[in-house]
């Protein structure tokens, strides 16, 4: 038997769950909106392949919070749009290709460094679960790393729309790690082991070699946390938008919620 | 490019071809096989490009292989070959 967290830490860890469920979930149906659409056929059956991974890791994650005393069906069907969690470059759906690659490059593996950084976690419910996960999570980062290089050797105009992409979400990417001196800090409980600019390092240096082939540098800047609300990580006090708000709670099929 | 996909479910198994891919290059041609493929538990999987794969004989090549023009010069009919 463990020994039972302080509250405050109970808290962070179950923020932190929030923050992972919620970011899987909407990046999971940024993927499903390219299972049309994406330049050919196997990318297509990627997406499809990556979503449906990222919503059964959401899925798990969510069941995690009935340990913290939450209602799971409240939390995926009944939240508004300032409930969720999610890093707010899932808000909205990606704009173009390239925008979705970014957030398979960028967003996917900041996800993935954040869920390595509990590998040795205290909190022995992710522990156990983390390394299937991880597991699951090996070819996003070749199919978002294959997708750059592609880009990279094409036209210098398909070169810079994907360094165009990749630059622009950059910052939120790395601000959404959080400060160095959180108000909780989850290290000293063994939770984590590493959170601020530890991990902007580590996301840095293992996208490296994709800012690299499109002429730019991942350079890890000190974040603007104003504004920036921890328990969140974001600094936008809205949510996911209107539609998708509506998909992801299942608005139109609340009719058929079963118990 | 047609990538052709081989993989087996456990070690010493013989690797059977599971199916094909396009691809611009090897790097997409592993992460397709894998996002097309991953739905059964595989040992390992594999990729090759189909214009790299060499024939060795094919029994229904026009031009008769050496095993088709044995059996043909002792007058056995193709048809009968089996399997």
């Amino acid at each position: 038997m463990e020994t039972p967290l302080p509250e405050a830490v109970r808290t962070g860890v179950r923020d932190l769950v929030l923050v992972l469920a919620d970011s899987k979930r909407l990046l999971g149906m940024r993927y499903a909106e390219w299972m049309l659409g994406a330049p050919e056929l196997e990318a297509s059956i990627a997406c499809s392949s990556m979503a449906q991974d990222e919503w059964g890791h959401a899925r798990l994650l969510y069941a995690l919070l009935r340990d913290f005393g939450e209602d799971v069906s409240h939390i995926e069907h009944g939240r508004e749009a300032h409930e969720y969690y999610n890093i707010e470059l899932l808000d909205r759906a990606a704009g173009s290709w390239p925008d979705l690659v970014a957030l398979n490059a960028l967003v996917d593996t900041a996800l993935t460094i954040q869920l390595e950084a509990l590998r040795e976690s205290a909190y022995a419910p992710v522990r156990q679960r983390v390394g299937k996960l991880l597991e699951e999570e090996r070819f996003h980062g070749a199919h978002a790393a294959a997708w750059v290089s592609r880009f990279a050797r094409s036209s210098a105009r398909a070169r810079d729309a994907m360094a165009g992409a990749l630059q622009r979400i950059l910052p939120d990417v790395l601000r959404w790690f959080g400060p160095d001196s959180p108000s909780v800090s989850l290290v000293p409980a063994g939770i984590v082991d590493a959170e601020g600019s530890a991990l902007r390092v580590r996301l840095a240096e293992r996208v490296a070699p994709l800012f690299e082939a499109v002429g730019l540098t991942a350079a890890v800047t000190e974040p603007d946390f104003t504004g920036f609300d921890e328990a969140r990580r974001r600094t936008s006090r809205s949510g996911p938008d209107p539609d998708t708000l509506a998909r992801i709670r299942g608005d139109k099929n609340r009719v058929f919620l079963m118990d | 490019m047609v990538y052709e996909v081989f993989a087996r479910k456990s070690r010493g198994e013989p690797l059977r071809h599971i199916g094909n891919v396009n691809a611009p290059d090897d790097q997409l041609a592993r992460v397709y096989a894998y996002t097309t493929y991953d739905e059964e538990k595989w040992f390992d999987m594999w990729v090759v490009p189909r214009d790299r794969m060499i024939q060795v004989f094919n029994r229904g090549d026009a031009e008769p292989s050496a095993p088709a023009q044995k059996r043909a010069e002792r007058g056995e009919a193709a048809a009968t070959q089996g399997a």
